[in-house]
């Protein structure tokens, strides 16, 4: 087995490798060099497309059709998009695999799932008119230059929101990138334009002069850590800086005339250029290598590397790895490299591997890490092997020893060499796959319709399958030549008892398809109703929509159908739909009644619900502005109720408001008072405590006040009017429908402040009452002597004799409480 | 897997926090918040506004002001997602903003607790969903206590009665599912009431498209399991018992919230009742509510951080004065202690509780203004009159009987919601009023307080709170124990007897029964948890055994569901459940094994559509009980029963809600003619 050193190039005081990933890439009659290559990250699929700035021989009629063509890294055609839509100013990869085209009137097209399939949004902000020149793309996001130098950021592709940036110096670009906005200070995209000598940094506020005079440049490229700024003057110079422009850290002279065609970065480390076949890779410290093609080299940057297309070769070139470097590196001694070797003195049976053994013994822990962690980053199965064999003998020497990670690694090894595999073609490295994670890479495969190796993987890792089945499901509606039945029949047995599988997904792909029967099929078997609503929607079977969502209960869903149907169907039908439907009647009674009263009053009338149209009206006798309005819809909500038995009382009730209505504008107007707005009860009061009794006896008689009622609001009005001399005439009434008993006339006089009035109600009360509890009474109103003789009448010594302290033994009143109780204690 | 925690409120509050938080810090920069009113109060029982500040946030408005300015380029609504009008007025504000300012802002929507289709679309609609980033922020349970949860849901009342509108109960019903999927499913849910019953459909619902939803994991699949650590769920439907709210609250914290309000466990006081009390610390008092508080009030908060009142609380008010009096006469003598200080460390000592009795002092100095009030409230006329119709009624008093004195309460301008509670109070307990009475009395109310209050009737009608015994709804209500149709309608004639909710020697200082709660009234509700929770003890008082020689208190346990008493509850309205929630036998142990078992179980008792502070206490009594800290005067003769089951109840609840709210729920605001002519 070769040296794997045999590719290794020592570049500064570190080595690169390159790493021959797969062979017979491209036919080769097909002119790479006619082509705009670019690849997807994490060792995705790579999109060509025919460089219209290229002359190129024609070929008969189907050559010359225009189209997209996705591979995959091996070379194997995945998908051919044909091309319709005019010139394609810029293409490029989302790091969730999704490739985007962009046209020059500035449409967007979004190819999700290397099928065909696509979504489709335009820029805006001027690009129809001055027409988009290019585009630069990053993980979530990209930034399109237009012709007038404006430059338009889409930061995220769920929901597309094309933003325009600070506007650029007028000036040819002579080459433009951007910083991602994971790394940028501000947090958002910025864009490094080489304009003249200068290069200007611009962002969502403001575009800024950062000052060089080494330009103009004809490449820019930015680290994949966004640190670094690699730059490339037109006299054939390269200068690396940091993406601050405060530091300049390393410059390197090409001496080619040539400008090159591709400057990328190799990790965050080093930089390759590439010219027509020749590729160089640049160090810190002005250190070079370089190597040779016989055709078009394809540059295509990932996270720790890059890969070079070619039509022979698909290759990978990164920093050799710090671990597989003190494995592997000439001459070296680490315990690690003792430890490969051991192993193969093992095999051949040499007593060396002991010997091996005994050396590294106080290191083996860490030589047995090393050996598991450089397997991973090993692309060759035999070194994988021999490396992971060497960590299994070391560990088989420790006493104690975990080995979590040599099992993981294992397990990793073996998807990582299963995608690899040409035909699937994802040349992963160990690094881009834990970046990646084992999720998104299932996703990756379900897009190539890898189904069973994603399956396979998933149940490996141990990872959910139901998106996996989902889509070979929805692929299967849409594709599948079988009848209806058939393909129904043979997706439900595939997918019983599986978990999480969302039937709503596929028989939404049935309905895209119009496969409309199919679909409702599908449907049936979605257990989450509320899932099931949205697609009803769409296919129009709004009631069985409105019984799914009612019978989820989620009372957002059942308000958001209602709405749809509200908008859609004819005011009868829609009434129709919901009268069988309690829920849905009092979420529409109770969502409307702020804003849309019509709507309620005829749904009301259409539903003979008297009382409840009548108070829509009422509801909006509230809100009128004066008597006169309020009036009119007292009426008319009076005309609902006329022709019932059930609602005279309500009836009445509105009559009688009208009347007071009616009553108090007169005394508005009359009294220069303000009575609108009270009620019946308040205005009676009113009036009596402004003096205005005939009018108030006037109204007690209008309404029918009860007596008790009408006795209650005099007292009550009278007292606060303080008008003694009236209640005291009062007084001498026999009989009060109020009762004296219980007191209201002492305790509200008393309460107002006019303790002698009060007390000539005490006698009134006096016969209901316990006797003694009158002194209490007379005693609240001070008058110690009355009191007094009530205690004498039930011969209360005691009292008598308490009182007559309260008074003072001396003063007036004492005496003649004295006195009193002196005809008490005489026998 | 990380060890297993059993359930803590605490938990829930932290993670609101960190949500929020978390949310906040994703709006790069300085922001202003435009936060839904209702929001304010529950946003503040877990993060201050020192801490918002601290992230970024400038300015606070309220949605409805609809005065944000445009002073920060980041602008942070957060409103409740289910509520239609607020996507409205969001979308307003967006609306004019942008009009007003040259520059663009960044618009960002935190909806609590979800998004929802129906607020996407009106966005939509009004053309601004596109400027705006929405998020969600899962804000359901909020802990007012320990043992409380609350949706904080103000209108859930009329939102569950008056509208028939389902969304509480959904709302409910994940808050309990997010539960059931940390802890295990709930292994037995018993309820009563249609709603209760609704949301037990929709728990079941949920499980099973949960199932549905969820991928192939090994480790998700535990959650729902049946936990090993929760007994059950006990789920109460408020229309069940409507009486218990209605009556007047007699606790200390019941009495606050019928005299003051507690909104968010704060209440708006007279400053002139409490005195300028000494925020604490300057910088943490700024809470998220404060601004708008009218500058004569003074904001208290109310929970259990403060030591005197978390005891006062649950006591009946009768014995707050004499409790008071203790505090304050212990307080003073640890405070003289000071003077018999002899050595220097002595004297330190004495210096390092200061700030521990400081803190006492002023809570007692508030807690004596508020009783002071309460009292002077108590006193009136008005308020004995109230209390003794409401204990007549709920005895089964002749209702007719009481009538004069409800009209003379309407006659004498008694508040509007006092006279309809001890109305719909008579209604719900005697089964309707006879026609011709309700016609009057309504006649008068109409009368007496405006026209308007057509609507107010209506809706008490429409509530089943206020009915005439014609009525169609009414005429299902049994007057008998026999006979009717049982199920319809809560029949409090045959439950007064059957549960015994009229318990006449309630020993307010020392209470041996829920009852002391209303001074001799057992609510029914709490009857009915109880029912599950503590047969025998029922079973003890209602056979003609007198609370004081009940036999201990002895625990049935959950697991017989409603046994012993579905004759009772039959009689009570809606729909009676009791079901059992099983799992795979295998992951049931595992779970059993994970977690382990003799630690204490939780019980949770949910209240939907809103529980009253004196049902809080009810419960919190009971649940003393059960943990076996309230020795009942009998329980030495249960000396053998050496091991009583060990559980702890957290009360769940969409609201906190009282008489006085529920009234609101119905009351018309307006008045006709009103908006020229303001009353003077």
């Amino acid at each position: 087995m070769a040296n794997p050193t045999a590719d290794w190039e020592k570049v500064g005081d570190k080595f690169y490798r390159k790493i021959q990933l797969y062979t017979a890439v491209f036919d080769q009659d097909l002119e790479l060099e006619n082509y705009i290559v670019t690849g997807c990250s994490y060792g995705g699929a790579i999109a060509l497309h025919r460089d219209e700035t290229k002359l190129h021989s024609f070929r008969g009629s189907q050559a010359s059709k225009s189209s997209i063509d996705l591979y995959s890294c091996a070379g194997k055609l995945i998908r051919r998009i044909n091309w319709d839509k005019g010139s394609i100013k810029g293409l490029g990869w989302s790091e969730d695999e999704k490739l985007f085209v962009v046209t020059a009137d500035g449409t967007v097209r979004c190819y999700y799932d290397l099928q065909g399939e696509f979504t489709q949004f335009t820029l805006g902000h001027g690009a129809e008119e001055y027409g988009v020149t290019a585009c630069r793309f990053y993980g979530t996001g990209f930034v399109a230059l237009l012709a007038n130098n404006h430059l338009i950021s889409v930061s995220r592709y769920d929901e597309p929101r094309p933003k325009l940036l600070a506007t650029p110096p007028e000036g040819e670009v002579r080459s433009w990138t951007l910083i991602p906005p994971a790394y940028t200070l501000s947090r958002s995209v910025e864009v490094l334009l080489s304009i003249g000598q200068t290069i200007y940094v611009v962002d969502a506020s403001e575009s800024e002069d950062r000052m060089l005079d080494i330009g103009p440049f004809s490449h820019i490229s930015v680290s994949p850590n966004g640190k670094y700024v690699a730059l490339y003057t037109e006299t054939g110079r390269a200068y690396v800086i940091t993406s601050d422009f405060q530091n300049r850290l390393s410059e390197y002279d090409s001496k080619s005339r040539i400008p090159p065609k591709d400057v990328q970065w190799c990790g965050n480390d080093a930089v390759v250029i590439a010219w027509e076949d020749e590729v160089h890779i640049i160090a810190p410290k002005n250190a070079a290598a370089k190597y040779f093609y016989d055709g078009r080299v394809h540059l295509i940057a990932d996270h720790d590397g890059v890969r070079l297309i070619t039509n022979d070769v698909c290759d990978f070139i990164q920093k050799v790895p710090d671990v597989t470097d003190e494995v592997f590196r000439f001459g070296t001694e680490s315990p690690a490299s003792i430890l490969l070797d051991a192993v193969e003195q093992l095999e051949n049976q040499s007593p060396k591997a002991d010997d091996n053994i005994q050396l590294i013994r106080p290191n083996l822990v860490e030589a047995v890490d090393t050996c598991v962690k450089a397997a991973g980053h090993e692309f060759n199965i035999h070194w994988q092997k021999q490396l992971l064999k060497a960590a299994s003998f070391g560990k088989s020497v420790l006493d104690i020893y975990n080995s979590d990670d040599f099992v993981d690694m294992c397990e990793t090894l073996r998807v990582l060499n299963a995608v690899r595999f040409y035909e699937i073609g994802l040349p992963l490295s160990y690094e881009q796959f834990l970046r990646l994670t084992p999720e998104k890479l299932i996703r990756r495969l379900i897009n190539r319709r890898e189904y069973l190796l994603a399956l396979r993987i998933s149940s490996y890792l141990r990872l959910p399958t139901d998106r996996i089945y989902v889509h070979w499901a929805s692929q299967k509606v849409r594709v599948g030549s079988e009848d209806e039945d058939t393909i129904c029949r043979l997706i439900v047995e595939k997918l019983a008892g599986k978990r999480g599988i969302s039937f709503e997904e596929i028989a939404r792909a049935a309905y895209d398809e119009g496969r409309g029967r199919l679909a409702t099929e599908l449907l049936n078997h979605e257990p989450r109703a509320g899932k099931q609503v949205p697609l009803l929607l769409n296919m129009e079977e709004d009631e069985i929509a409105l019984d799914k969502a009612i019978e989820s209960g989620d009372s957002d869903l059942i308000f958001f159908v209602l709405l749809h149907l509200k908008k859609k169907l004819p005011l009868a039908s829609f009434f129709r739909v919901i009268n069988s439907r309690p829920v849905a009647t009092s979420l529409i009674e109770s969502t409307t009644q702020a804003d849309d009263t019509e709507l309620l009053k005829d749904l009301y009338y259409q539903d003979d619900r008297r009382t409840d149209g009548a108070n829509v009206f009422l509801r909006e006798a509230l809100k009128q502005p004066d008597s006169k309005t309020a009036s009119d819809k007292l009426t008319l909500a009076a005309k609902l109720l006329s022709d019932s038995k059930e609602t005279s009382f309500e009836l009445k009730a509105l009559q009688e408001a009208s009347t007071l209505l009616k009553m108090q504008e007169a005394f508005d107007r009359d009294l220069t008072e303000i009575f609108t707005g009270l009620s019946v009860n308040e205005t009676i009061f009113k009036l009596i405590r402004l003096g205005y009794a005939s009018r108030a006896k006037k109204m007690q008689s209008e309404f029918k006040v009860p007596e008790k009622t009408a006795w209650w609001l005099r007292l009550r009005a009278l007292v606060s009017k303080r008008d003694w001399n009236e209640l005291e005439e009062w007084s001498k009434t026999r009989k009060s429908p109020i009762g004296w008993e219980t007191q209201p006339f002492f305790t509200l006089i008393l309460g107002a402040g006019n303790p002698k009035l009060a007390s000539v109600f005490i006698p009134k009360v006096a016969p209901a009452l316990q006797p003694g509890e009158t002194i209490a009474m007379y005693e609240k109103c001070g008058m110690r002597v009355k009191a007094a003789e009530e205690a004498v009448k039930i011969k209360d010594v005691e009292t008598v004799d308490r009182l007559r302290n309260l008074a003072g033994v001396g003063t007036v009143e004492g005496r003649e409480i004295e006195r009193l109780g002196a005809g008490l204690k005489r026998p | 897997m990380a060890p297993h925690v059993g359930f803590n409120t605490d938990q829930i509050k932290d993670k609101a926090r960190k949500d929020l938080l978390y949310l906040l810090e994703g709006v790069r920069g300085k922001k202003n918040l435009v936060l839904e009113r209702g929001l304010a109060g529950p946003i503040n029982l877990f993060v201050k506004f020192s801490t918002l500040q601290e992230y970024g946030v400038d300015k606070l408005f309220f949605l409805e002001n609809g005065n944000a300015d445009v002073s920060q380029r980041n602008v942070v609504f957060v409103a409740r997602g289910e509520s239609a009008r607020h996507a409205q007025s969001i979308a307003d504000h967006i609306k004019r903003m942008q009009r007003e300012s040259q520059t663009g802002h960044e618009f960002s929507i935190f909806w609590v607790p979800r998004k929802t289709l129906v607020s996407e679309k009106i966005l939509e609609e009004a053309g601004v969903l596109g400027d705006t980033t929405t998020s969600e922020f899962p804000l359901y349970f909020l802990p007012l206590e320990k043992d409380l949860l609350s949706l904080e849901l103000e209108d859930s009342f009329s939102d569950l009665y008056l509208h028939r509108d389902p969304t509480p109960t959904f709302v409910l019903a994940r808050a309990l599912m997010l539960i059931q999927q940390k802890h295990g499913l709930f292994p037995r849910i018993t309820g009563k009431g249609d709603n209760a019953k609704r949301l037990a459909d929709l728990l079941a619902r949920m499980r099973q498209e949960l199932i549905a939803g969820e991928d192939s994991n090994e480790t998700s699949k535990l959650g729902l399991t049946p936990s090993t650590t929760i007994e059950s769920l006990i789920v109460i439907d408020r229309e069940v018992d409507y009486a218990t709210p209605l009556l007047t609250q007699l606790t200390y914290e019941g009495l606050v919230d019928e005299v003051v309000r507690i909104q968010n466990n704060q209440a708006d006081v007279d400053s002139s009742i409490v005195g300028t009390v000494p925020q604490p610390a300057p910088g943490s008092s700024k809470t998220v509510g404060t601004a708008p508080v009218e500058a004569k009030k003074q904001r208290i908060t109310l929970d259990s951080s403060d030591k005197l009142y978390d005891q006062l609380r649950d006591t009946n008010f009768a014995i707050i004065k004499s409790l008071l009096n203790k505090v304050a006469r212990r307080l003073q003598n640890d405070i003289d202690a000071r003077h018999s200080t002899k050595t220097t460390a002595e004297l330190r000592e004495f210096v390092n509780k200061l700030p521990g009795y400081q803190a006492e002092q002023r809570s007692l100095k508030i807690h004596i203004a508020l009783a002071e009030e309460i009292f002077k409230h108590t006193r009136t006329d008005q308020f004995s009159r109230l209390l003794e119709v409401q204990q007549n009624l709920a005895a089964g008093a002749d209702p007719s009987s009481q009538h004069e004195a409800i009209e003379e309460l309407i006659s004498r301008d008694a508040p509007l919601s006092e006279v309809l509670r001890v109305l719909c109070l008579e209604s719900c307990i005697s089964g309707g009023i006879k026609h011709s009475h309700l016609e009057h009395f309504k006649k008068m109310i109409l009368q007496a307080y405006g026209y308007q209050h057509l609507l107010t009737l209506d809706a008490l009608e429409k509530l089943q709170l206020l009915l005439s015994r014609s009525s169609p709804m009414a005429a299902m209500i049994p007057m008998t124990g026999a006979g009717a149709v049982a199920g319809a309608k809560t029949n409090y004639t045959y439950l007064r007897k059957a549960l015994r909710l009229i318990v006449d020697e309630v020993n307010e200082h020392d209470p041996n029964d829920i009852a002391y709660v209303y001074s001799g009234y057992a609510p029914l509700s709490v009857r009915l948890v109880q029912s599950i929770l503590q047969k025998q003890y029922l079973t003890s008082i209602t056979r003609g055994g007198n609370a004081n020689n009940a036999a201990g208190v002895a625990t049935g346990g959950a697991s017989q569901g409603w046994r012993g008493f579905d004759e009772a509850v039959k009689h009570a309205r809606g729909a009676t459940f009791d079901e059992v929630q099983k799992g795979e036998d295998k992951a049931v142990k595992a779970r059993a094994l994970l977690t382990g078992s003799g630690e204490k179980k939780v019980v949770f008792i949910v209240f939907l559509g809103g529980i009253t502070f004196t049902e809080i206490a009810a419960l919190r009594f009971i649940a003393k009980q059960e943990e076996g800290m309230l020795s009942s005067p009998l329980s030495t003769s249960h000396a053998n029963n050496s091991t009583p089951a060990r559980k702890r109840i957290i009360i769940c609840t969409t609201s906190i809600i009282s008489g006085n709210r529920m009234m609101d729920a119905a009351i018309e605001k307006g008045s006709l003619g009103k908006n020229t002519a303001q009353a003077s």
